[in-house]
């Protein structure tokens, strides 16, 4: 039953029109940002530990707007901002005693909730969890499970809870959505989700086997004539198709994979003639790769937080 | 409560001792060929019984059995949508001519509309568990993603799935199909219940019949009333030789296979006592690709192996009741030491070479993806 007594906005939100003549200036060229990076070049992203202090461990993360938002927003020539930014904020309640209700469990018991905001993405989420949501936090319990070593708290839980501030991007805003339909933003909201979640067990002195960082690499054509190419970080904003990517959650001490997330056809690849790989090798490779990039900030994070629990001893 | 606090792992804590867990890992892990505890190959699968059309009230339904008695149910039903398009979702040249649009909708062919992977809608059911708990949503998701995720290559012959099942699913500019696929898990998750579930909604996917359409164009959809003419959802190909043989599927839906490593091992559809010991799970979707008869990958997801919620075993150095008393070192934690015979719960991520051998051994020429789409190709879709 509809609500009749009052005057309410639309559940889904409005955006501004959008015309024609903004989307094609005047010489015929979108206005869709291109990249700027180099294929290999990563995006710089900034991560703080211990910023809610009611939590035995918490961290903030947050990309670096793109060239292009940032111009766009000291500049603004359009309706549609030309991209989002991540951040994710993350706090770790625990190891606390399991309620009695639950039965004996010699290991850590791990609980990961991620939560998008209802302002985080261009559609508005609602409060209950959906799928993605629900979905993201199983992603996320199996890259953090391999790292925590668990078996040195028995009998206790460890909750996690992300929320997602602001979103990646699935596609270009510009475009129907049909034209890149896939979560592509999921990815590097998850990527996301496991650097943060992982600096922020570190900052509640929860033993790991070894800082676990995610990282995204994907295949896109930016024209139809030529074979997808591999970049890694991809903002999907900047980009026409993306054909395929992965995440990974690595740690890089041992040189292992706890989670891997591919999907899309990655057979098409355009590697080069001596590279023997497949399309879906050269894939995770990169987001290897990028994990890697990302577990060095990871480390500096950590290290601060360490600076800053003996500073108060 | 505490199932579902677990739900997300591969499935329960496997209720096996540590002993127990120790023996089906080392004679899993037997270098060249492990043993397995009924008796299978490394790649072969359970034994299945499968039938499809079984529900007269959907456009494609069928149920596969497994001789551990689990058993599933799909139900594919269709319902005509309109398209809902937004001024933003537009493209500029349409905008451009919006003025005239209206009086020459039509001219375009239908073809320029692409779907979107929203209009295949999954629920999954299993006994025992919510439907927003993490199994099934994390299931839905994953077999949903490969569904609308296969576009076909370009080949010539089957114009009709030129976009994949989601191009498939555009009737013209306006209208579309909008495909719910519920699955219905009738007995206890026994093992882990992806490739059960993968495999009936591929059949059902492929016993899937949507009404003929009788309008043209941008008209209002019409169909004709006759169920007799209906077309498949996976158009098939007519040239077949004789009328007893299986026809066959230009395109096919998706598989999800479930593939665990252990030790040096890969092996292919676990059942629940091997799952326990696994290091290593991962759900690998494929199909056919139409250019070529090479597999072609959709998706990889990795699982939450649940060796890692498995109690440890204690050697008998630290065994209180072996040495009479208290352990030399109190510290149980630290005995980190690798013991033979003496279950350690898994610990870690897997390295890259084993991910890239699984793979490996899915999609290469004549290996078990080949072998499963033709076991499939074999049950016939009436």
């Amino acid at each position: 039953m509809a609500d009749r007594r009052r005057i309410n906005g639309p559940p889904a939100g409005t955006r501004p029109p959008v015309y024609a003549s903004l989307k094609e200036s005047k010489t015929g060229v979108s206005e869709r940002t291109l990249r700027q990076r180099q294929p290999t070049e990563l995006r710089k992203f900034y991560l703080k530990t211990g910023m809610i202090p009611t939590a035995s461990g918490s961290s903030y993360l947050e990309f670096a707007p793109s060239a292009a938002l940032a111009a766009a927003r000291s500049n603004p020539k359009s309706l549609i901002p030309p991209s989002s930014a991540l951040k994710v904020a993350c706090t770790v309640h625990g190891p606390k005693p399991l309620p009695r209700s639950v039965p004996f469990s010699p290991n850590l018991l791990l609980t990961t909730h991620v939560k998008f905001a209802p302002f985080a993405a261009r559609k508005r989420k609602g409060h209950v969890r959906d799928t993605t949501e629900r979905d993201l936090g199983v992603h996320l319990e199996t890259a953090l499970r391999g790292a925590i070593i668990a078996e040195r708290w028995p009998k206790s839980g460890l909750d996690i809870t992300l929320t997602i501030v602001e979103a990646e991007d699935d596609r270009w805003w510009g475009d129907a959505p049909d034209s890149h339909d896939a979560s592509w933003g999921m990815l590097n909201v998850l990527a996301g989700c496991i650097t943060a979640a992982s600096a922020a067990i570190a900052d509640a002195h929860i033993d790991c086997l070894d800082l676990v960082s995610g990282g995204v690499a994907a295949l896109v054509s930016d024209d139809a004539s030529t074979a997808p190419r591999l970049v890694l970080d991809v903002d999907p904003a900047e980009h026409r198709s993306i054909q395929s990517a992965c995440v990974v959650a690595y740690m890089p001490a041992r040189d292992e994979i706890t989670e891997l997330w591919l999907k899309g056809d990655s057979s098409r690849a355009a590697l080069e003639k001596s590279d023997g790989r497949t399309g879906h090798e050269a894939l995770i490779d990169g987001a290897v790769d990028a994990a890697r990039g990302a577990n060095t900030i990871l480390t500096d994070a950590v290290r601060e937080s360490i600076a800053r629990s003996f500073a108060q001893v | 409560m505490s199932n579902q606090r677990q739900a997300s792992s591969a499935s329960q804590v496997p209720h096996l001792s540590p002993a127990e867990l120790s023996y089906l890992y080392t004679s899993l892990s037997l270098p060249k060929n492990p043993i397995r505890p009924d008796g299978r190959s490394p790649t072969q699968f359970r034994p299945l019984s499968a039938e499809t059309n079984i529900l007269p009230g959907t456009n494609g339904s069928a149920r596969i059995g497994f001789a551990d008695g689990t058993q599933a149910i799909v139900g594919v039903k269709a319902s005509v949508e309109k398209t809902i398009l937004a001024a933003d979702t537009l493209d500029s040249r349409s905008l451009a001519q919006h003025g005239d649009a209206l009086n020459r909708e039509g001219e375009e062919g239908s073809a320029a509309v692409s779907g979107q992977g929203e209009w295949v809608q999954m629920s999954i059911e299993i006994p025992g568990y919510r439907d927003d708990d993490a199994l099934p949503v994390f299931l839905g998701e994953m077999m949903r993603e490969s569904l609308v995720g296969s576009v076909a290559g370009g080949s010539e012959e089957v114009k009709e799935m030129a976009g994949g099942l989601k191009g498939r699913l555009v009737i013209n500019k306006r209208w579309h199909w909008r495909l719910y696929i519920d699955v219905l898990l009738l007995s206890q998750p026994l093992a882990y219940p992806l490739p059960l579930l993968s495999l009936t909604t591929h059949l059902a996917l492929l016993s899937t019949k949507l009404p003929k359409l009788k309008s043209t164009g941008e008209e209002d959809p019409f169909f004709d009333d006759d169920w007799a003419v209906a077309e498949y959802l996976y158009p098939r190909s007519n040239k077949q030789s004789s009328p007893s043989d299986a026809p066959t599927y230009p395109v096919r839906p998706p598989v999800t296979l479930l593939v665990i490593a252990v030790g040096e091992n890969v092996i292919f559809d676990p059942n629940r006592e091997e799952i326990a010991v696994a290091d290593a799970v991962l759900a690998i979707s494929i199909t056919r690709s139409s250019d070529s008869e090479n597999m072609k990958l959709l998706s990889i997801r990795s699982i939450d192996p649940p060796s890692r919620l498995t109690q440890p075993g204690i050697p008998n150095s630290e065994n209180v009741n072996m040495l009479g008393g208290p352990p030399a070192s109190s510290n149980q934690s630290g005995g980190q030491e690798e013991v033979g015979g003496v279950w350690r719960p898994r610990r870690g991520g897997v390295q890259r070479s084993v991910i890239t051998r699984m793979i490996k051994t899915v999609l290469q020429k004549g290996g078990v993806g080949e072998e499963v789409i033709q076991g499939l190709e074999g049950v016939k879709v009436e």
